[in-house]
């Protein structure tokens, strides 16, 4: 029987720990053991004591000092060896128990799990966007040098001037060639060009100068960069540098794409570089680079024509409060020699850090208040993960002091628990990895519209797109929920192996209950905590989800349903302007043809995309008010069909009909809010406006013919002033075409197609789309933020949830006594029902009082992004308040039950 | 005779294969078993044993001998067994062929 204890096991109950002395011990012990016995043997067959010691030692094989430091040695190695392996051989053991516990556990388990995994999923999915979006440096050589230039046009009455406005190119030389803070000063636009060579496509490149990628610290690939002399004057080589993208899809990635053509716009280009993959430039649309001075002169010598976005590098040395005083020193100069066009107010000029520029400012917002809202979650799952271990915990007390009894050490016990807390965590997070990995590729894949359409003043480059799951956020919010977990499931437990064994082992009724209640009532703080927190996160995402109802259930003012959309170009100089209105004519009749269309109309600008441009409206014959008080207008080039199309309704008058023509007397249709406001309490019909557009403020303008209704252009605006002039008065090269249908306006494409091709096959047909997703898309960032958040908010609710069930459970076991004797002395299973429930209730009463008053600190940041809707809105609250309440019956009402089910007999039994 | 190398780690497992024991009565049974041609190193023996405790095959145990001393008892455990059913069979089949070998005579015509 003396072998029958494995020798890890002996270690752990007997020796737990051999120092190195006991090692030594035990070796010298031995050999001295053999020794003897041996000289006991040679005594034995009758040699003397001194010649049996001579032999024995002689049978040793060499010198005993030796032997014994040899021995020693080996034996230190042997024991360093097996306690490794004992300590492999326990970890797994330990493991193997944690597992077994967890199973037997499922609803604990899957309760701690979920909590983990929602934790770390939701909150490594936004820090991983805030990380890509906010915090990351630009993807450029120090970009802490680069500034973004703007001009600042004057303020005039009430109408605020912009401190973000675009240059013209006259005024970039004027302030290039007089700075001395920039070591490079460089522009660009985004151009959208059509390819007419091969595959005739329409792509977006940047018109931008010399120094472009040479400010940016970005080096062709292949090929070389635009030299400097370019800058110089208008009337540049036909050149271009490739991106990435485009060189892969169109020249296969050919190294000797140098020197080979494209046509872009029916000019040849030749081919002199290409950028590394990934830049797409400041736009972040660009699919490739061509000289701003390949225009002409006449068409960039305009000093009125603002288009260019001008970024540069600050020299060394120079602050950027010195690069703004010279910016707007040289502002001024800029501003004497151009003038205002209408003496309006003086331009100015002011610079400022690029990465100020990065993204618009809703959504940074929108993305601050999301992580914010995240880290509540992770809050709450902290909160809950603390109180599922101290339940666990308390549950274990018998338990760890039965192990202690037997004799494990306190190390081991406390291995013992950080296994089932490792095991947790480890599966935990390995879901909220998956769950980061989703999000991070689902936010990376959100509409770019959102990023695109949110301002105009904000590079693109930095979007969306360049979201990827952040592994330091990963781990960081891993060791911090794994440490929350390894807290509150220690320390409980640390607090039984320190109490005297004896009264955790009698499990008396006093001492037990003493430590339960003490769990418990930390728990119910807990418990309110977490109430409070989730009930911030509701509020919030509540408001967002009522804004996000009205915002969709405003009437936008036409039908978006069957109707598809897609824009067509005509490449330049590929139609004679006069060509135009016919060629119109033929494709919206073509279109027309197709079987299950009722209507095609055309427009310069589609409703809910905010395209429209925005120019003053006049009064022929009537002295011109100053320049803050004229009225402006938003334009829309539309033919006939339009309105049926649309199905926008004609209020008066009469719509444009195929009898506009050009040459003809120029007409126009306004907007019933532009109608009432420029003309209160008459008809506008038979007015006559002049709109600065379109050759329509020429002579005396053109006479207003029919009102019609208002057209959202964006998601959130009012109906307001707008004019539609005649498609055929006023030919634009392009146009977006919306096509009514019987039919699904989706499965229309390809015939639509079709019938353009026969009648244009070398004109580019892109951005088709249904009109309903074009409305969608005019909503995606309020939906993003109000989806996320509601998805948060839920997560938080059901932790909330979990936490109350927990405690109430906990506490219905701690009071099975109680509960016994009441039923024994007639107290009806409603009544105790009641008793629980309203213990319940009246935690999350407190939570929630908790959580109202931080949520009305807390949502006044969604000010901004709230659509007609206070951030205090009590509709919200008293709902966001009864669906707490709904949750905490619910979640109360279970044990509730059981305790009503309680056996008065097995009860008062049980001790 | 000195042992041949390698034999040793056999030797003892097969020894303790019997019964358990301690050092000498692991060295003095492969005398007497062997009729006094294999004489083992005590050093070297107990180098083995630590040797093979460390790689499991034998597990150790303090205990009490007939004459009233404490020594340190070994015994065969599982993978000691099918460890020395392993070497034994390679062993005898190695000194077989050794046999074999040396025992080839010429053949006369």
């Amino acid at each position: 029987m003396r072998f029958d204890l494995r020798p890890g096991v002996r270690r752990l109950f007997r020796l737990p720990l051999r120092t190195t002395r006991s090692v030594y011990a035990d070796v010298d012990e031995e050999l001295d053991a053999l020794i003897e016995s041996r000289i006991d043997a040679l005594v034995a067959h009758g040699l003397s004591y001194a010649d049996a010691r001579a032999e024995a030692v002689r049978r040793l094989g060499a010198n005993l000092d030796t032997v014994r430091d040899q021995l020693h040695h080996s034996a230190e190695l042997r024991e360093r060896r097996m306690r490794f392996q004992d300590y492999l051989r326990d970890l797994m053991s330990d493991l193997r128990y944690a597992a077994r516990g967890l199973a037997r556990r499922p609803a604990f388990t899957a309760v701690a799990v979920l909590t983990l995994a929602i934790g770390i999923g939701a909150t490594t999915t936004i820090f991983s966007a805030v990380n890509a979006m906010l915090l990351r440096p630009l993807p450029y050589e120090r970009p802490d040098e680069l500034m973004k230039l703007s001009l600042v046009t004057p303020t005039v009455g009430d109408k605020i001037g912009s401190d973000q406005m675009v240059w013209s190119y006259p005024k970039y030389t004027v302030f290039r060639d007089a700075q001395q803070s920039f070591s490079e000063v460089a522009l660009f636009a985004s151009r959208p060009t059509v390819l007419t060579s091969g595959d005739v496509e329409r792509l977006t490149a940047e018109s931008v100068g010399a120094t472009y990628l040479r400010t940016l610290g970005v080096k062709p690939i292949v090929g070389r960069d635009f030299d400097r002399s370019i800058d110089a004057h208008p009337g540049a080589p036909r050149e271009l540098i490739l991106g990435y993208s485009l060189w892969h899809r169109r020249f296969n990635a050919d190294p000797n794409v140098v020197g080979q053509t494209l046509a872009v716009d029916r000019q040849t280009y030749t081919i002199i570089g290409v950028t590394p993959r990934n830049f797409k430039g400041l736009s972040g649309q660009g699919e490739f680079f061509i000289p701003v001075t390949v225009m002409s002169v006449e068409d960039l010598n305009q000093p009125q024509s603002h288009f260019l976005t001008l970024i540069a590098r600050r020299k060394a040395g120079v602050s950027p409060q010195q690069a703004e005083a010279a910016t707007i020193v040289l502002g001024k100069r800029v501003a004497e020699a151009f003038p205002d066009r209408m003496a309006r107010g003086t331009w100015s000029a002011h610079s400022m850090p690029l990465d100020d520029a990065r993204v618009a400012p809703l959504i940074k917002r929108s993305l601050l208040i999301l992580f914010g809202a995240v880290g509540f979650v992770l809050l709450i799952a902290c909160v809950n993960v603390a109180n599922l271990q101290l339940g666990r915990a308390s549950g274990r007390r018998r338990e760890i002091a039965v192990r202690m009894a037997i004799g494990a050490g306190r190390g081991r016990l406390v291995r013992l628990l950080l296994a089932e807390s490792m095991l947790l965590s480890m599966i935990g997070g390995a879901i909220g990895l998956m769950i980061a990995w989703f999000g991070a590729r689902a936010l990376s894949a959100v509409n770019p519209a959102v990023t695109a359409r949110a301002g105009r003043s904000t590079i693109g480059a930095i979007n969306f797109a360049l979201i990827h799951l952040d592994w330091t956020a990963l781990a960081f919010t891993f060791a911090i929920v794994l440490t929350v977990g390894l807290l509150f499931g220690l320390a409980p437990a640390l607090r039984t192996t320190r109490s005297s064994l004896s009264n955790a082992l009698k499990e008396g009724d006093g001492d037990r209950k003493g430590a339960l209640v003490s769990a418990f009532s930390g728990r119910r703080l807990l418990v309110v905590l977490e109430v409070a927190l989730a009930m911030v996160l509701l509020a919030g995402s509540g408001l967002m989800l009522r804004s996000l109802t009205k915002l969709l259930a405003t009437d936008t003012g036409f039908d978006a349903e069957n109707v598809l959309t897609l824009r067509i170009t005509v490449p330049e100089g590929g139609m004679a302007r006069d060509s135009l209105p016919g060629f119109y004519q033929q494709l919206t009749e073509r279109l027309r043809s197709v079987p299950g269309v009722s209507s095609a109309g055309l427009g310069g600008c589609a409703p809910l995309s905010g395209g429209c441009n925005i120019t003053l409206l006049t009064f022929p014959g009537q002295p011109e008010p100053d320049f803050a008080h004229r009225p402006v207008t938003a334009v829309n080039f539309v033919s006939p069909d339009f309105f049926p199309a649309l199905r926008v309704p004609l209020k008066r008058g009469r719509l444009i009909t195929d009898a506009d023509r050009a040459g003809g007397a120029k007409v126009v249709l306004i907007s019933e809010a532009g109608a009432r406001t420029l003309w209160p309490n008459e008809d506008a019909v038979g007015k006559r406006v002049k709109i600065g557009q379109g050759g329509f403020d020429k002579g005396d303008g053109a006479e207003i013919v029919g009102v019609v209704g208002d057209v959202r252009q964006w998601a959130d605006s009012a109906g307001r002033t707008e004019v539609y002039l005649p498609f055929a008065q006023s030919p634009r090269t392009g146009a977006i075409v919306f096509v009514r249908s019987s039919r699904d306006a989706a499965s229309l494409g390809p015939e639509i197609r079709r019938a353009i091709h026969e009648i244009a096959p070398s004109f580019p047909i892109y951005d088709m789309q249904t009109m309903e997703n074009r409305a969608v898309g005019a909503t995606a960032q309020a939906r993003f933020s109000a989806e996320l958040l509601g998805l948060f908010a839920f997560s938080a609710l059901s932790l909330a949830v979990i936490g109350l069930y927990g405690v109430m459970s906990l506490a219905v076991t701690a009071r099975t006594r109680e509960i016994g004797i009441r039923i024994a002395l007639g107290a009806d299973h409603g009544r105790v029902q009641r008793l629980v429930v309203r213990e319940g209730v009246a935690l999350v009463g407190a939570g929630a009082a908790i959580g109202v008053a931080g949520a009305l600190v807390c949502t006044r940041l969604l000010q901004t992004l709230l659509f007609d809707l206070s951030p205090s809105d009590p509709a919200t609250y008293v709902g966001i308040v009864a669906l707490l309440g709904a949750a905490a019956v619910t979640a109360s009402w279970i044990p509730a039950r059981r305790a009503s089910r309680v056996d008065p007999v097995v009860a008062l039994r049980a001790d | 005779m000195a042992l041949l190398k390698g034999t040793l780690d056999v030797l003892v497992l097969k020894t303790l294969s019997w019964t358990p024991m301690h050092a000498f009565e692991i060295t003095t049974w492969i005398e007497e078993r062997s009729t006094g041609r294999l004489v083992v190193e005590d050093a070297a023996l107990l180098q083995a044993l630590h040797r093979m405790e460390e790689r499991q095959l034998i597990a150790a145990e303090w205990g009490v001998t007939k004459n009233g001393r404490r020594a340190r008892y070994y015994r065969l455990t599982t993978s000691g067994r099918a460890h020395l059913r392993a070497e034994s069979e390679r062993l005898v089949d190695h000194f077989d062929a050794l046999t074999t070998v040396l025992a080839a005579r010429k053949t006369t015509p």
